[in-house]
C-alpha cells in the first residue's frame, strides 16, 4: 500500500513538478514553429509620384539628403557592418562625414512635431543597395519615428 | 512502483526541438535565394503572409510571392496580387549586391500601380537567416 502512503501526505514530495514547465516550452514550440519564418524586419518608405513634379514642391522645411556616387564610393556591398568611413553625404546643402548624420538630422528635426519629421533622399543610381539601407538605419538612428521618402532623381 | 510516467526525456528532448526551430526557422524559405542586406535597427515589418513580397535577386530578376515575374508584366501580376485587398502593404526583399537603380526601378513600377509606401526589408546585423 504504497500509493496510499503517497497520498495522505505523511511522504514529502521532494521532486519539481515539471509538468507545467513542459506544457509552456511546447507551446512556446508550436509558437515559434508556426511564426518564426514569416517575421520580416526592414524600413517603411515612401515613393515619390513619377507624374508629380518633385521641383516645384520642394518647401524650405524640407531636408533632403543627398548621397553622391562621388562623395560617398559604397558601389559594393560594404564590408562588415557600418558605412565606410571616406562616405561624405550632403545634408541640406552641407556636406559633412556620414557619421555625423544621426547627430545632424536629430538637431534639425527633433524639435519639429513627429508627423513632420520627414527625411527626403536623393540617391545616385550607382550606389549598392545595401549601403544605402545602412545610411537610412544610420539616419533614423537619430530621431523616432522618422519619415523617409524618396525624391525622384535625375 | 512509480506510477507516473518519467516525462524529463521528453522534456530534453522538446527544449532540443525549440533550440533547433528557433535557430533553423529563418532560413528556412522557398522562391527566391534573396541575401537582404545588413543594418543595425531594422523596424518590425510584420508577418510575411499578410504582404505582398516583391522580391529582387541578385541578377535583377524581379518575384512577386515567390512567383518570377517578367519585368514587362510587374504591373498586371501587382494588381492581380493585390487583388481587392482595400489597405495592401507592399515590401520589397531586394539583395545587398543590387545597384539602387534596380530597387529604384521596381519602386517607381510599383508606385505606378498606386502604391506609394513601401517597406525595404533588411535583417538585423548579425543574425542568421535570409
Amino acid at each position: 500500500m504504497q500509493f496510499n502512503s503517497n497520498d495522505s501526505g505523511s511522504n514529502l514530495q521532494s521532486e519539481i513538478n515539471i509538468t507545467p514547465l513542459v506544457d509552456v516550452v511546447l507551446v512556446l514550440l508550436i509558437i515559434f514553429m508556426v511564426v518564426v519564418p514569416f517575421l520580416m524586419e526592414g524600413y517603411d518608405v515612401d515613393i515619390p509620384r513619377a507624374s508629380a513634379d518633385t521641383s516645384a514642391q520642394v518647401a524650405e522645411s524640407q531636408l533632403i539628403l543627398s548621397i553622391g556616387s562621388a562623395a560617398c564610393p559604397i558601389l559594393t556591398p560594404p564590408a562588415g557592418e557600418g558605412i565606410p568611413k571616406d562616405c561624405q553625404v550632403t545634408l541640406a546643402d552641407q556636406k559633412i562625414p556620414v557619421a555625423e548624420l544621426p547627430a545632424r538630422v536629430a538637431s534639425i528635426l527633433g524639435g519639429r512635431p513627429a508627423e513632420q519629421r520627414a527625411l527626403f533622399l536623393a540617391v545616385d543610381d550607382r550606389l549598392n543597395y545595401e549601403g544605402v539601407l545602412r545610411i537610412i538605419d544610420l539616419a533614423k538612428s537619430g530621431v523616432e519615428d522618422l519619415k523617409i521618402e524618396f525624391v525622384a532623381t535625375n | 512502483m512509480q506510477a507516473a510516467i518519467n516525462i524529463t526525456p521528453l522534456a530534453d528532448v522538446v527544449l532540443v526541438l525549440l533550440i533547433i526551430f528557433m535557430v533553423m526557422a529563418p532560413q528556412m524559405r522557398k522562391g527566391p535565394d534573396v541575401n537582404v542586406p545588413n543594418t543595425s535597427k531594422p523596424n518590425a515589418q510584420g508577418d510575411e503572409r499578410g504582404r505582398i513580397l516583391v522580391s529582387i535577386d541578385e541578377s535583377g530578376g524581379l518575384w512577386i510571392n515567390d512567383q518570377p515575374v517578367a519585368a514587362e508584366h510587374f504591373g498586371e501580376t501587382l494588381r492581380t496580387a493585390v487583388g481587392a485587398e482595400p489597405n495592401p502593404k507592399i515590401v520589397i526583399r531586394g539583395d545587398a549586391k543590387l545597384n539602387f537603380r534596380e530597387v529604384r526601378e521596381v519602386m517607381i513600377a510599383i508606385e505606378q500601380e498606386g502604391f506609394r509606401g513601401v517597406g525595404l526589408i533588411a535583417k538585423r546585423a548579425g543574425a542568421e537567416g535570409k
